[in-house]
């Protein structure tokens, strides 16, 4: 098993950090691996929220995640919002700065959502171009996830693991490997979810993400809102066989637990990583 | 006639049009906004339907999430609005809100930025005057909120202001301060919220506060007129001398005069300035 090119450590494990456990996190100081602070929480504010993360970010290793910089879209990349997240990187000392492969919206409005790309020619270069050209400004590696989707275009040409693979290769990109969305995809395409962890360039996976769903029936919503499924952590037992042990996060947004649940949860995963660890001794 | 496969620029302003549409979703991809990019009669060839769910429900799962998403960043933002009006107004109010004014921010933050103005373009909302006040006041508060720390002016650096100087000195707010006039009554309200009872109706009565932050908490200064007019006089950068002597002046007794200090004292030690220029 390699490790990522760029060194990034393998942090343990970690959660996302939300504004209802700052008290807990300050007061117990958990024993934990590293947060994940959501990038638009920090990066518009000088207040309370700043405040906190600036004594968390001394306590604990920190990494990045943003949802806004929708680096799929045909509108002009936000260079102001590219200042801010790079003075936030510098200012926490993020070990990376993530976001998402997708868009969020066109014609000067943001819809907040991470859309789909189409899986073509046409959107895998206009994607590179643009992540070299986000790299270059933020001066370190671009993390990138794979999106849950819930629609397939007809234009796609490639599969969405193929897609991935090539973007993070000819961007030279990181990537912030998500094995729920890959599962939750791969129920609403049907497709399967074994495959595409199998061509995913293992040296480019800097980061693994963990969270519950929520199943419709006819499709799976990413909702964050509930425990790791069992499907979900035996494909994640894969993805440490197949990619190699990285920094673990769980995300726990809607209907979050205290701290302690939370916690429990991303615990689940060392069981996995050691088992692991055991097995290739 | 099969479609040409769409460039990514209009694939993804076609499917924008779709997701922010605010009927539903077989409205929103028979809108002529969504036609204009890609006629409706090719859905099923740009959105693939899937095993368990059609063309038009899968872009749905985008589109019904949209208008969600928005509703719950603006109850953030505007909680007492939202309980004054209920689950079924404030969603409909969110609905017209973000046709009119979506987000153009890489931050849900900034959403909520222009609902005081919605209720002056949109007078004809029930109780628009009063929720224009209300809008005021709580986008006051997340602003306070988030505003850059500044260094609170202490009792040395006032202590360093000659007395000869004190008549042209001026004093700047701190950046979490902000001060407001309101034609209605809205403090009983934010309180009805937090105390959670029924909300008052609304209340044409001049009211005014000063709003800022203290160890990150956002607190609030109700005022008369008499000490709003000081404030906003103060905080406009008159010379203190005479800001005092205004107010002073139109003291009716002493004792009111006195009072007139009793305020000023009230804000310094509140720490609503970050510096005095003598």
């Amino acid at each position: 098993m390699n490790d990522n090119r760029w060194g990034l450590p393998d942090l343990g494990l970690g959660v996302g950090l939300r504004t209802t456990h700052y008290s807990h996190i300050l007061s117990e100081k958990p024993e934990i691996g590293f947060f994940e602070i959501l990038t638009e929480n920090y990066i518009d504010t000088g207040g309370r929220p700043l405040f906190l993360l600036d004594q968390i970010a001394e306590l604990y290793p920190t990494v990045m995640h943003g949802v806004s910089m929708s680096i799929g879209s045909t509108d002009p990349i936000d260079f102001d919002y590219l200042a801010k997240v790079k003075a936030l990187a510098d200012r926490t000392g993020a070990l990376w700065v993530s976001d998402h492969i997708c868009w969020t919206g066109v014609l000067g409005r943001n819809t907040h959502d991470l859309l789909p790309l189409p899986y073509t020619e046409e959107s895998l270069a206009h994607s590179v171009e643009r992540i070299k050209i986000v790299q270059d400004y933020l001066e370190r590696p671009l993390v990138l996830e794979n999106p849950s989707t819930y629609l397939e275009f007809g234009a796609s040409d490639m599969p969405e693991w193929e897609f991935v693979a090539r973007l993070a290769e000819d961007a030279d990109c990181g990537l912030l490997f998500d094995v729920n969305n890959v599962y939750v995809s791969a129920y609403n395409h049907r497709y399967d979810p074994v495959a595409y962890i199998d061509a995913i360039p293992a040296d480019r996976v800097c980061q693994y993400h963990l969270a519950g769903h929520t199943n419709k029936g006819t499709h799976i919503i990413d909702t964050h809102s509930d425990h790791v499924v069992d499907p979900v952590w035996e494909l994640f037992g894969h993805t440490i066989r197949t990619v190699g042990l990285r920094a673990t996060l769980l995300e726990w947004d809607a209907d979050i637990p205290p701290f302690e649940v939370v916690h429990q949860e991303v615990l689940k995963a060392g069981d996995w990583r050691r088992q692991e660890v055991a097995d290739v001794a | 006639m099969s479609l040409e496969r769409p460039e990514l620029t209009r694939l993804q302003r076609w499917m924008q049009e779709v997701v922010v549409h605010p009927g539903t979703v077989e409205e929103a991809i028979e809108s002529a906004e969504a036609e204009r990019e890609i006629p409706s009669e090719h859905l099923g060839e740009v959105v693939l339907p899937s095993h368990s769910m059609t063309s038009a429900e899968r872009i749905g799962v985008y589109h019904g999430m949209y208008l969600m998403r928005m509703e719950e960043a603006l109850e953030t933002d505007y909680p007492v609005i939202r309980y004054h009006l209920g689950d079924h107004q404030f969603a409909h109010l969110v609905r017209e809100y973000v046709q009119r004014y979506p987000s153009t921010s890489y931050t849900l933050n900034r959403l909520g930025d222009y609902l005081p103005q919605f209720f002056l373009d949109e007078s004809e909302w029930p109780q628009a005057a009063f929720l224009h006040d209300l809008a005021r006041l709580e986008l006051a508060m997340t602003e306070v909120f988030d505003e850059e720390e500044t260094p609170v002016l202490g009792a040395a650096e006032l202590e360093d202001v000659s007395p000869e100087a004190w008549e042209a000195a001026r004093l700047q707010p701190i950046a979490a301060f902000r001060l407001l006039a309101f034609k209605h009554s809205v403090i009983p309200n934010l309180v009805a919220f937090h105390e959670d009872r029924p909300s008052p109706s609304p209340r044409r009565r001049a009211s005014w506060v000063a709003l800022y932050r203290r160890d990150y908490s956002v607190l609030r200064l109700e005022l008369s007129r008499a000490e709003h007019d000081l404030l906003r006089a103060i905080v406009d950068g008159t010379p203190l001398g005479e800001a005092l002597a205004v107010a002073a002046a139109s003291s009716k007794s002493s004792r009111q005069q006195a009072k007139v200090f009793r305020w000023f004292r009230t804000w310094i030690s509140e720490g609503l300035f970050t510096a005095i220029e003598s």
